[in-house]
């Protein structure tokens, strides 16, 4: 008997779809928590970050 | 001189100030060496566009003169042939012009990101030469034939061996170093893109290039048939997700705020656009092989995360857009703006059809049409190169500290890139649209409408006119890119000015905000616990700890792609056996070798789906069990050709010896390139024998074939029979020694096992009683190989 046989008489077609409800459960978990009210400082903050490197350049336009 | 820009964050105010200075002479490697192989990538383009209408203008015909007769040259030379540069152009596309445009924003992105120069500016110099070598080497052996035959995956394995090297030695250390020693807690959001980047592509690469070498250009996948199949789009379709989509977001979520000097629109949804891309992407590749041999649940899980995708890529889209809001009267004068919003366009164009076309119905008749290649247009030309342009524009000041040489010619280029990616992408829909509905079109009396399938081909041939024009005002546009690129490289200052940055180091003894009280009353303890782990500030914390983050995000891949890839491996009534599938003979294997090196899969499948158009154009439609021994499988993606599948036996060795030297002697029409050069070059038969080793170390049953010699002897003994069938049937002498034979050994067993009794004997009539015990002795079952 090879390991495929042993691993077909499992059942395993039923695990993806398992997994999948994990894997959406956990994503709306995290959706939840980006999405709650107390952190809007906390984003409005992260937001700016591009643009305060403190890299100036006077000089970005051409012709 | 020395300037000094002081800043200071919010949460480390009592931590000494750290003095630093960004290293910008990396980031200008990159973006030189995005520019030069961006306008080598498109040119490859340029090429096999004409390919494909250079044969029927070669052929035409004013007054008994031929005024285009030397364009044959690009379909008649061997290495400047269709199938040699197809994955020449697309590694170039992707890896090379996509590839180095990632870093180059990846560099610029993270220091200033982090507050932090790169960690080592030895590894980012590795990091560069290195992959500019594995570039060069792409370049030198696709076009000589030595390819793995994976599609978006065709370099041998000691470059592949480089490119984890590179990759993940260089590459992956320096960013995560300068990660761990950046002076901002927060990793912004575009981090993180770039950390999934980085952790998945090198999952993808390794899963998917595993194989065993036979010699130093050739090597065999592990995997065969549908499980090759399976992998290898497992891969492509990722590394779309994960080498074309997420560094370009992360690309777009700090390069967009810069350009349109705004923070972007919401952070929040790009953290859900984030999050959704790590755990439903992964989960969508075998909407690729869909009526495949694949099983059925496999493809519609595909299906079903495919079109969840849409929603975030939309939410995405918007969020780019709506980052300009206020600064829409910029976009109209500033061209880096201008490329942005038409490349965000185009991705939220490109993700709309990605997962339409990931409905089976709409997919059946998508499927190996020009459709595909007008989807992977919009996405590559639009999103990732207008993209990429639009960085390079607003960079190029910044890094040579100068003026950009010239605003009108970038808005110039942006135009020609604009209307040179319609006129490529609309003709090319209707020439899918239509060869789709030609191959499917029955006729009253129940047969098809179009039993010839150069018909079909011929349909296409104005809108590839279109097409050649639309490639070349899209090469035009970047040839000014690298004029205005190289004048502004020029005006640069003799000595680039080094600002000098301040930022206090991040405290060890960082402690989080506490997290929040549970809301219950009066339950166990574990309730509690189980609410303030539902109130979700693990998230936060995940959001600052790169490896914690990072540990997370392969986790996700890993596990998505196990749940995907286990049970296609493992569960035999997946691919059950065929008992008449025998392996190749040794000069089939030859002759499939020839079929790799030559890339006859990007112009022809080996794959008939159950669909009544196929059955009846092709034949019995394909089962699992046939490929068994296919390392790797040859199921190709495109129909410019028709479906081999079944090829075996349709036409004579004489036929097919004549069609290879020149298929317009047999087939006016044809646009299929010239092979002349296999009926000159020889076979190395001797070779033959390492290759039969490494499949039968692979578990393919090769019997007594694997004694040192025999499989040669075998070859030898088919090749003296073909080429004798040969000469009676009207055709060439002396071809036994000379690759050809070996091609049409190959073609000629194409999907014949199907129709013959169990216990047929491959060697039959050319080697008599010998061959008989090898397939006593091994060559029996069709089992194996999985
Ligand atoms: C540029 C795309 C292209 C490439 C590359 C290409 N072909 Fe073709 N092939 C075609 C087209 C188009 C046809 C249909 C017209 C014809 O019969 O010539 C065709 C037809 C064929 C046929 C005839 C099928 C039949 O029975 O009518 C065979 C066999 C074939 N190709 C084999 C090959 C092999 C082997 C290679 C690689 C060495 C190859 N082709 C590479 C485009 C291509």
């Amino acid at each position: 008997m090879r390991l495929s046989d042993i691993m077909s008489q499992m059942g395993l077609t039923v695990w993806p779809e398992a997994a999948l409800v994990i894997f959406a459960g956990v994503f709306v978990l995290i959706v939840r928590r980006v999405l709650s009210r107390d952190r809007a400082a906390e984003m409005a903050s992260a937001a700016r970050l591009p643009l305060e490197d403190g890299t100036a350049c006077e000089k970005e336009t051409g012709r | 001189m020395t300037a000094i820009a002081a800043r200071h964050t919010s949460t480390a105010s009592a931590a000494p100030m750290e003095r630093f200075v960004y290293d910008d002479s990396i980031v200008r490697k990159f973006l030189t060496a995005t520019m030069v192989w961006g306008v080598v990538a498109f040119l490859a383009g340029l090429i096999i566009a004409l390919e494909l209408v250079a044969p029927r203008a070669a052929a035409w015909e004013v007054n008994g003169v031929r005024p285009f007769a030397w364009l044959a040259v690009i379909f008649e030379t061997s290495w400047l042939n269709f199938g040699r540069l197809r994955p020449l152009h697309t590694n170039a596309a992707i890896f090379a012009f996509a590839g180095n445009g990632i870093f180059a924003a990846v560099y610029y992105s993270t220091q200033r990101l982090c507050k932090a120069r790169m960690w080592s500016d030895t590894l980012g110099r590795l990091h560069f030469w290195g992959w500019q070598l594995i570039i060069v080497c792409a370049a030198l052996t696709l076009p000589l034939g030595i390819t793995s035959g994976k599609e978006y995956a065709e370099l041998e394995w000691p470059i592949d061996l480089m490119i984890a090297v590179v990759w993940l030695g260089f590459f992956g250390v320096n960013f995560f170093q300068t990660l761990r020693h950046r002076r901002e807690r927060h990793m912004y959001v575009a981090l993180w893109f770039y950390i999934a980047t980085i952790a998945t592509v090198t999952v993808l690469h390794v899963g998917n290039s595993l194989a065993i070498p036979a010699g130093l250009f050739k090597s065999y996948s592990v995997y065969a048939g549908v499980q090759d199949a399976f992998m290898q789009w497992w891969y492509g379709h990722n590394a779309v997700a994960f080498f074309l989509t997420t560094p370009f977001l992360g690309l777009m979520y700090y390069f967009m705020p810069k350009a349109a000097e705004r923070p972007v629109y919401s952070y929040r949804l790009s953290i859900i656009h984030f999050w959704s891309l790590v755990f439903i992407y992964i989960w969508a590749g075998p909407h690729h092989l869909h009526y495949t041999a694949l099983p059925a649940w496999a493809s519609s899980l595909g299906m079903l995360f495919s079109l969840m995708l849409w929603m975030p890529s939309w939410g995405g889209m918007i969020n780019g857009l709506l980052t300009l809001r206020g600064a829409w009267n910029k976009v109209t004068t500033d061209p880096v703006l201008k490329f942005f919003v038409v490349g965000v366009t185009f991705y939220g164009m490109s993700t709309f059809e990605g997962p339409m076309l990931s409905i089976k119905s709409v997919n059946a008749l998508s499927h190996y049409t020009d459709w595909t290649i007008a989807h992977v247009h919009g996405g590559a030309l639009g999103w990732n190169g207008l993209l990429t342009f639009g960085m390079m524009y607003w960079l190029l000041p910044r890094i040579f500290q100068t003026k950009l040489y010239s605003t009108r010619l970038a808005t110039t280029h942006f135009w020609l890139a604009t209307v040179g990616i319609l006129l490529y992408v609309i003709p090319i829909y209707v020439a899918g649209l239509t060869q789709g509905l030609m191959w499917r079109a029955f006729d009253q009396s129940g047969n098809l409408q179009y039993p010839d399938f150069v018909e079909t081909v011929n349909a296409l041939i104005p809108m590839y006119w279109v097409r050649v024009i639309g490639g070349t005002l899209y090469v035009g546009g970047s040839l000014l890119a690298a004029f205005n690129y190289f004048k502004t490289w020029q005006s640069r200052p003799a000595k680039y000015e080094e600002v000098v940055h301040e930022a206090p180091a991040l405290s060890r003894t960082y402690v989080d905000p506490p997290p929040p009280p549970s809301r219950l009353s009066g339950v166990v303890g574990i309730g509690h616990k189980g609410d303030v782990w539902l109130q979700g500030a693990w998230h936060r914390v995940w959001e600052r700890l790169p490896v914690k983050f990072t540990v997370w995000v392969v986790i996700a891949v890993l596990v998505a792609s196990a749940f995907e890839i286990i049970p296609t491996f493992l569960i035999r009534s997946n691919v059950p056996s065929i008992a008449s599938v025998k392996p190749y003979t040794p000069l089939e294997l030859a002759g499939r070798e020839i079929y790799i090196a030559e890339g006859c899969y990007t112009c022809h499948s080996q794959m008939i789906r159950p669909i009544w158009a196929e059955t009846k154009r092709y034949g019995e439609y394909s089962k699992p069990g046939e490929f068994v021994y296919d390392h790797p499988f040859q199921w190709g993606s495109r129909r410019i050709g028709p479906d081999l599948a079944r090829e075996g036996g349709k036409q004579s060795h004489d036929w097919h010896v004549r069609h290879m030297e020149n298929p317009r002697q047999l087939v006016a029409q044809s646009i299929m390139p010239g092979y002349a050069h296999l009926l000159r070059e020889k076979l190395d038969f001797e070779a033959i024998q390492r290759r039969v080793g490494v499949m039968a170390m692979l578990g393919v049953p090769y019997g007594e074939a694997v004694k040192p010699g025999r499989a040669a002897e075998l070859a030898r003994a088919q090749a003296a029979k073909i080429a004798t069938e040969l000469v009676t049937q009207g055709g060439y002498p002396d071809m036994a020694d000379k690759k050809i034979i070996a091609l049409v050994a190959y073609l000629q067993r194409l999907g014949t096992d199907l129709s013959k009794p169990d216990d047929w004997n491959p060697y039959e009539g050319f080697d008599g009683k010998k061959a008989a015990d090898a397939t006593a002795s091994g060559a029996t079952g069709g089992a194996g190989g999985n």
